[in-house]
């Protein structure tokens, strides 16, 4: 695997009004792999991928992907780029149909791209809900078939780097399988990932590296395999001790 | 029962005038949480921008194109660029104050201006003609084509087109939008420009029936408000039914029980909606995301 990052976060420094949440934040994505954060609720892990993102302003520090300066870039500019980020929560136009939903991840292509009707129907013949909801209001869908849209409209652009938080939150046992085997499949691809997780366990298990980020800091770096077998993080984060 | 039938398409026909404003008023509120107090007001003013045109004998339809095109300027584009953007960040209740501060300006304004009340030609002569025993006015039946046209038209571009589907994405979750790289301060700027046509053709259409006069936007505004509530507020769909059962129990209401009452039944029915069906005609009840 190629360990040159794909994705850097240098220093950066961000947050609400002035409340200041990151606070000099540090870490890197290696190229290719499958990357996942963990720590505490409110440690700002979402806070860091809004910022990367360009919804919150990086005060001071860099973010780099692929060698560029994307700091303080928009969010077309950033899918543009090659970056997708599928937020927390749910993130969709409940009155638009599921189909409509999902060709609204092509905006930002513009006109560049000729065979987004196919690539919008491929994503479609992803999820077997999906196809058969296509023409359905997105609000009727349960919550993990809407995740499961916002996958398919982030993977429209076919992006390099996905930002992913919290996608196992409301699917089903089997819903988080389909979409960890997803991120598998496209890191055979050459696509990276960072994703938040709060299912640590399973979540380290197939990711590569392991990032613990506590008050906006980065406590630890290291591969996803040390980061399970680390004992801090045993109790902290994957419910009770190892030894 | 002849007389019914007059009663309900006349009604239809201000009905449907009311209907294209209480769209814009939800427009502007779906896409940026601007509820305009000034709306009716709004409707009042292009019929000024039209008539010194049609006394200084440009066509009928040019005045009234120049019309639509004036207002998507001002009461578009000069609306949103001069008082909604500099107080929209102040939030929802500074921004209703301006509005009808601005409401009273655009009256007293045009009251200095003149104070009559004008006539304002009408889209076609009147003339009635039978249906099935009953006399019908020719004039409320374009009135209700026209409006069924503009209507359509918006449907069209709402839900067919890709502008119309990102403007409805900016309403439905802006936050969302600007992550796709939706352009969501231009999608806004649409729906500004939309209403100021949709108010400026709403003016062309009503002033014929009630003439053009300073103060026509104190009725025109209550029953956008009414109307846009009555369906639900936040659904164009729902801006339309209300705009139509307003205008049909309106005429109902003043023929059969009460003309003196007539400024009430609104009142009324917005009264009725909001006890037992507060989510109005075609709402949903407001869905919470996180
Ligand atoms: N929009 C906001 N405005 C103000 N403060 C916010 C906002 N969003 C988050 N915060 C605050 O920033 C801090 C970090 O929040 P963040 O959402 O990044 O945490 P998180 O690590 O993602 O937590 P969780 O595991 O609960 O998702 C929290 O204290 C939170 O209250
Ligand atoms: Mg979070």
């Amino acid at each position: 695997m190629d360990t040159k990052p794909i994705l850097e976060v240098k220093d950066v420094v961000a947050g609400y009004g002035r409340m200041t949440i990151l606070n000099g934040t540090t870490f890197s994505v290696p190229k290719g792999s499958i990357t996942t954060v963990i720590g505490p609720n409110g440690a700002g892990k979402s806070t860091v991928f809004k910022t990367i993102f360009g919804m919150l302003a990086a005060r001071t520090g860099t973010v780099t992907f692929d060698g560029r300066d994307v700091t303080n870039w928009t969010p077309r500019k950033l899918l543009e780029a090659g970056i997708c980020y599928v937020p927390q929560g749910r993130n969709i136009f409940p009155e638009l149909s599921v189909r409509t939903n999902i060709q609204l991840g092509a905006i930002a292509a513009g006109k560049n791209i000729t065979d987004m009707p196919d690539r919008i129907e491929r994503g479609l013949d992803r999820f077997p809900a999906l196809r058969r909801k296509a023409n359905q209001q997105a609000g009727t869908l349960s919550g993990g078939e809407q995740k499961q849209l916002e996958v398919v409209r982030g993977l429209l652009l076919d992006p390099r780097l996905i930002l992913i938080d919290e996608p196992s939150i409301g699917l089903s046992p089997m819903m988080v399988t389909e979409t960890f085997a997803i991120l598998t499949e496209l890191r055979g691809k050459g696509v990276s990932t960072l994703m938040i997780e709060q299912n640590a366990r399973s979540a380290l298990e197939m990711s590569d590296y392991g990032i613990v980020l506590e008050l906006g800091q980065t406590r630890i770096f290291d591969t996803a395999q040390n980061v399970l077998n680390d004992p801090r993080v045993a109790q902290l984060f994957l419910g009770g001790t190892t030894n | 029962m002849a007389n019914l039938v007059n009663l309900i398409i006349t009604g239809l026909a201000t009905g449907a005038i009311y209907a294209l404003v209480a769209i814009g008023f939800t427009l502007l509120w779906q896409t940026s949480q601007t509820i305009n107090f000034a709306q009716g007001d709004f409707v009042m003013l292009p019929a000024f921008f039209m008539l010194p045109m049609l006394h200084a004998g440009v066509p009928y339809w040019l005045a009234i194109l120049i019309g639509v095109i004036l207002s998507m300027l001002i009461l578009g584009y000069g609306y949103k660029k001069l008082l909604v953007d500099p107080i929209r960040k102040h939030g929802v209740l500074p921004l209703a104050i301006a509005g009808m501060a601005l409401s009273i300006f655009m009256q007293e304004g045009v009251k200095n201006y003149t104070a009559e009340a004008h006539v304002f030609p009408a889209l076609i002569p009147n003339l009635d003609f039978h249906i099935f025993g009953a006399v019908v006015s020719a004039q409320s039946i374009a009135v209700v084509v026209v409006a069924l046209a503009v209507v359509i038209a918006l449907q069209w571009l709402l839900n067919k087109t890709l502008v119309g589907h990102q403007m409805q994405a900016t309403a439905q979750n802006s936050t969302v939008a600007r992550l796709l790289g939706i352009p969501v301060e231009r999608m806004v700027l649409y729906t500004f420009l939309i209403n100021g046509a949709l108010v400026a053709i709403a003016s062309a259409l009503v002033s014929p029936l009630i003439f053009a006069k300073f103060s026509t936007g104190n009725i025109m505004g209550m029953a956008a408000f009414t109307a846009a509530i009555v369906g639900g507020f936040n659904q164009v769909r729902g801006a339309i039914a209300g705009g139509l059962l307003l205008g049909v129990v309106n005429n109902i209401g003043s023929a059969y029980i009460s003309a003196q009452y007539r400024d009430a039944i609104p009142l009324l029915l917005l009264i009725l909606v909001i006890l037992f069906r507060p989510q109005g005609l075609m709402g949903r009840a407001e869905e919470r995301t996180v």
